[in-house]
């Protein structure tokens, strides 16, 4: 019943989309007003549906549901049973069309039916929604049922959803790596969010293009969904990183997996592209440039989905192999094709009038910013998918993991640290020597004695030093700034300080998240050339010297939970001489019922100066052997990424006068070209 | 404080700073990795046969922690770094050693990046030259 219901709503979502892209597409083909309040509304009704009855099958248990049984299971924690609407390969494109069809929803509402931009963006909107519930109505049915049942497991399933099912007695359950933290209900819905919201800014690129409205006002219309999108997809990175920090066990939180660069590339396209777009509302430069960028980002939100779907590539976070897969790299290539063609196309109406009065102005930095992001973009996509190219050209098998992207993105990151720097200080069109100088003498000075102060607190890694001076050359450079500005206004002190941010809050917000950058650079040297990682045995009731630590190994405990057996020591930790109990934890290894391997699961300690990362790495109830990590300020780093996220959340709030003007009347120079 | 005084004073104190982090960074040297810091090192240069691609460093299973506790020994035993990555290589093939600087289609892979920034920054100035030469104006 729910399957049916279900499968209807995906099909009715499919022809609402198709006709939104239809009808938006038509009238704005033939510049004539729309009415695409019907469809829009229709669409986002049945995604809503579909999802909702995903979820109802989930929590009611209908295992007759093929997606319900293989991923979810009546032991299942209502937290994750939730979260199962999501957490695997149907469910998340479910998600992923209610996001899209909210979107699509949220954009009819802002622009009027004779708005010719606003309807051609809602069609390649639309267009790409019917992609999505196409795949939903095919390959890759949430509600196929299961129509035979053997050991208790289904064992032949059909899309069709008046078939006759029938229900295994039990549910696989999820993944158990998948419902042993919290975070991996959260983590994955904020990434679709940002990944889902660049198909806006994209809708509207194309739409410019396609209406020759190649001027600013399709920047000025997306800017604020394009920093919406950057910063839930900054979000879900930063609590992806912190998930695996605290549930993997290898005191590690980046990879350089290939799911994990899959979410950074549109990350660093869209940074990229939030910076271009400022030079091109701001001096008129980089029309083209945004378009490439653009037309990237959104390329590479569905490379990252094809690589996360496609199991082409083996990762830890990939789901099974699909004819999923291959559907979307086909999608891919029709965007590719047919967005550069378009863009070819159009190339000629594109005013180029570029003026680059100095390399050393903020325009210049935004350029030097914008090359670095492209090649560490590019050098991230290309070490990604070299074996797969070198296999495909000579057979042979390489392979490509952290040393390579390591020391491949730490010069690029510390070059575009002195950009910031530089950059957010430095005027619009020529900065003066002498005005650069007297904004940076002090920063210079002040990363200089931070480094001198490392040095003789003992650090002797280079690579830190290097990043502790420019990360408090950039943070002391912008607070610097920021003090300079708000003691030029005559209002008393406080008043002056919320007056400066709230006159200008896309620079602050701006500045603030080069903050958190800053931190987190920091924090990324510190945790990775300052760790230290020791394996230390103690029996029970004894203690041992790890990482500058007396350990003592209390007791054993087993729990049985509902969903999982959690077996654990209980382990103080103590100052060198033993006497002091500073923690306590209680680091374990659980058990899933149908899960060949047992997730560890380590226990952390954090204290001002460091994080003590404690997991079980072998041994028995007599002895145990643990693993004993310390990292450095590791909460520098998810500090850093709370004050990057904050500071998109500030710039967000940037003058709304302006931006309402903005969306509602076409600029002269866009009227124009779209009456030729 | 004079402009002037300022700028001596933010020199002074700048060029201080950096002498005693040259010298604090040149007078310790580079300190011997310990064992533990080897094993670390080599894990992430490994890839762990059977867990989905992650390094041996990276991945969580059983496996790759066996095969963290073989290369603690053989650190232990005295052998050095590019033996045991030999013996890996040797043991699983040489698509198990990540650390690709040494292989002849790495070469590719570096020059790859470089080229990028190359092409890059000959566009940037190319920008800044046409307009030098359009509105004559050198600033």
């Amino acid at each position: 019943m729910i399957a049916t219901l279900g499968y209807a709503a995906v099909i009715t979502a499919l022809f609402a989309a198709g006709s939104v892209a239809f009808l938006g597409a038509r009238s704005a083909m033939k510049r004539e007003p729309a009415n695409l309040a019907l469809p829009v509304a229709v669409l986002a009704g049945a995604s809503l549906a579909s999802f909702v009855l995903l979820e109802i099958a989930i929590l009611s248990h209908d295992f007759t549901v093929l997606y319900v049984a293989n991923n979810t299971a009546t032991t299942t924690p209502l937290i994750f049973l939730f979260a199962g609407g999501w957490a695997a390969l149907e469910g998340s494109i479910v998600l992923w069309g209610l996001l899209l069809a909210a979107f699509i929803f949220i954009v009819s509402r802002t622009s009027s039916g004779k708005d010719t931009l606003g309807t051609a963006a809602l069609a390649v909107m639309a267009a790409v929604a019917v992609f999505w519930f196409g795949l939903m109505a095919t390959v890759a049915n949430p509600f196929a049922v299961c129509t035979d049942v053997t050991n208790g497991v289904c064992s032949a399933s059909s899309w069709w959803p008046l078939a006759d099912a029938v229900a295994p007695l039990q549910g696989r359950g999820p993944n158990p790596l998948l419902q042993n933290h919290i975070l991996m209900a959260i983590h994955p819905p904020l990434l679709y969010v940002g990944y889902v919201g660049l198909t806006v800014p994209f809708g509207f690129a194309m739409g410019a293009l396609w209406l020759k409205q190649t001027g600013r006002t399709w920047l000025d219309r997306t800017h604020r969904w394009t920093l919406i999108s950057w910063v839930f997809l900054t979000f879900g990175i930063i609590l992806g990183a912190w998930w695996s920090y605290e549930v993997l066990g290898w005191g590690g939180y980046w990879a350089w997996d290939p799911v994990e660069n899959a979410a950074l590339l549109p990350w660093i396209a869209a940074t990229a592209f939030l910076h271009s777009a400022i030079v091109q509302r701001r001096r008129g430069m980089l029309q083209s440039w945004n378009f490439m960028l653009v037309i990237a980002t959104f390329s590479l939100t569905l490379l990252g989905t094809f690589l996360t779907r496609s199991g082409v590539i083996a990762s830890v976070h990939s789901f099974t192999q699909s004819a999923v897969g291959p559907a979307i790299l086909m999608f891919l290539a029709v965007v590719v094709v047919a967005s550069l063609a378009l863009f070819a196309v159009r190339a000629p109406d594109i005013a180029q009038a570029p003026r680059l009065d100095s390399l050393v102005s903020r325009e210049g930095f935004i350029l030097a910013n914008n090359l670095l992001l492209t090649v560490f973009g590019f050098t991230v996509l290309f070490g990604t998918m070299y074996p797969l190219i070198v296999e495909a050209i000579s057979g042979d098998e390489v392979a490509v993991g952290r040393p390579f992207f390591d020391r491949a993105a730490v010069p690029i990151a510390l070059l575009l640290l002195l950009t910031i720097g530089l950059g957010a200080v430095s005027p619009w069109r020529v900065a003066a020597p002498s005005l650069l100088w007297r904004r940076l003498r002090w920063p210079i000075a002040i990363g200089l004695v931070a480094g001198a102060l490392t040095v003789l607190a003992g650090v002797d890694e280079v690579g830190v030093v290097v990043t502790i001076v420019l990360g408090a050359f950039v943070i002391s450079s912008l607070s610097l700034r920021y003090i300079e500005v708000v003691s030029a206004r005559p209002e008393p002190l406080f008043a002056a300080m919320a007056k400066v941010g709230k006159g200008d809050p896309g620079y602050w917000g701006g500045q603030v998240s080069h903050i958190g950058i800053a931190l987190m650079a920091i924090a990324l040297a510190t945790t990775s050339g300052l760790a230290v990682r020791e394996v230390v045995s103690v029996d029970v009731g004894g203690t041992a010297h790890a990482a500058g630590y007396c350990i003592e190994y209390v007791r054993s405990f087993e729990e049985v939970q509902r969903h999982r057996t959690v077996s654990g020591v209980v382990i103080n930790m103590l100052d060198q001489s033993c006497s002091d109990v500073r923690a306590t934890l209680r680091p374990s290894v659980n058990t899933y019922p149908g899960a060949s391997q047992p997730i560890g699961t380590p226990d952390v300690w954090t204290s001002f100066s460091e994080d003590v990362y404690v997991g079980i790495a072998g041994g028995g109830a007599d002895q145990i052997l643990l693993n004993v990590f310390v990292f450095p300020f590791q909460w520098l780093l998810w500090l850093g990424g709370i004050v990057v996220v904050a500071g998109g959340v500030i710039a967000y709030w940037r003058k709304p006068s302006r931006r309402r003007e903005a969306s509602e009347q076409v600029t002269a120079a866009d009227k124009e070209a779209s009456d030729e | 404080m004079s402009d002037r005084l300022k700028s001596t004073l933010a020199i002074a104190i700048g060029a201080f700073a950096l002498v005693v982090m040259v010298v604090g960074l040149a007078s310790t040297g580079s300190s011997d990795p310990t064992s533990e810091d080897r094993v670390a090192a080599l894990s992430v240069s490994i890839k762990c046969p059977f867990c989905n691609g992650e390094s041996l460093a990276d991945s969580a299973s059983g496996v790759a922690a066996d095969y963290r506790a073989l290369i603690a020994v053989r650190v232990a035993e005295g052998a050095t770094d590019d033996e045991i990555l030999d013996e890996f290589a040797a043991n699983f093939g040489d698509s198990f050693i990540l650390d690709t600087s040494t292989s002849g289609w790495s070469v590719v892979l570096w020059l790859a990046p470089v080229a990028m920034l190359a092409v890059g920054i000959i566009a940037i100035v190319a920008l800044r030259r046409s307009t030098v030469k359009r509105t004559g104006v050198e600033p």
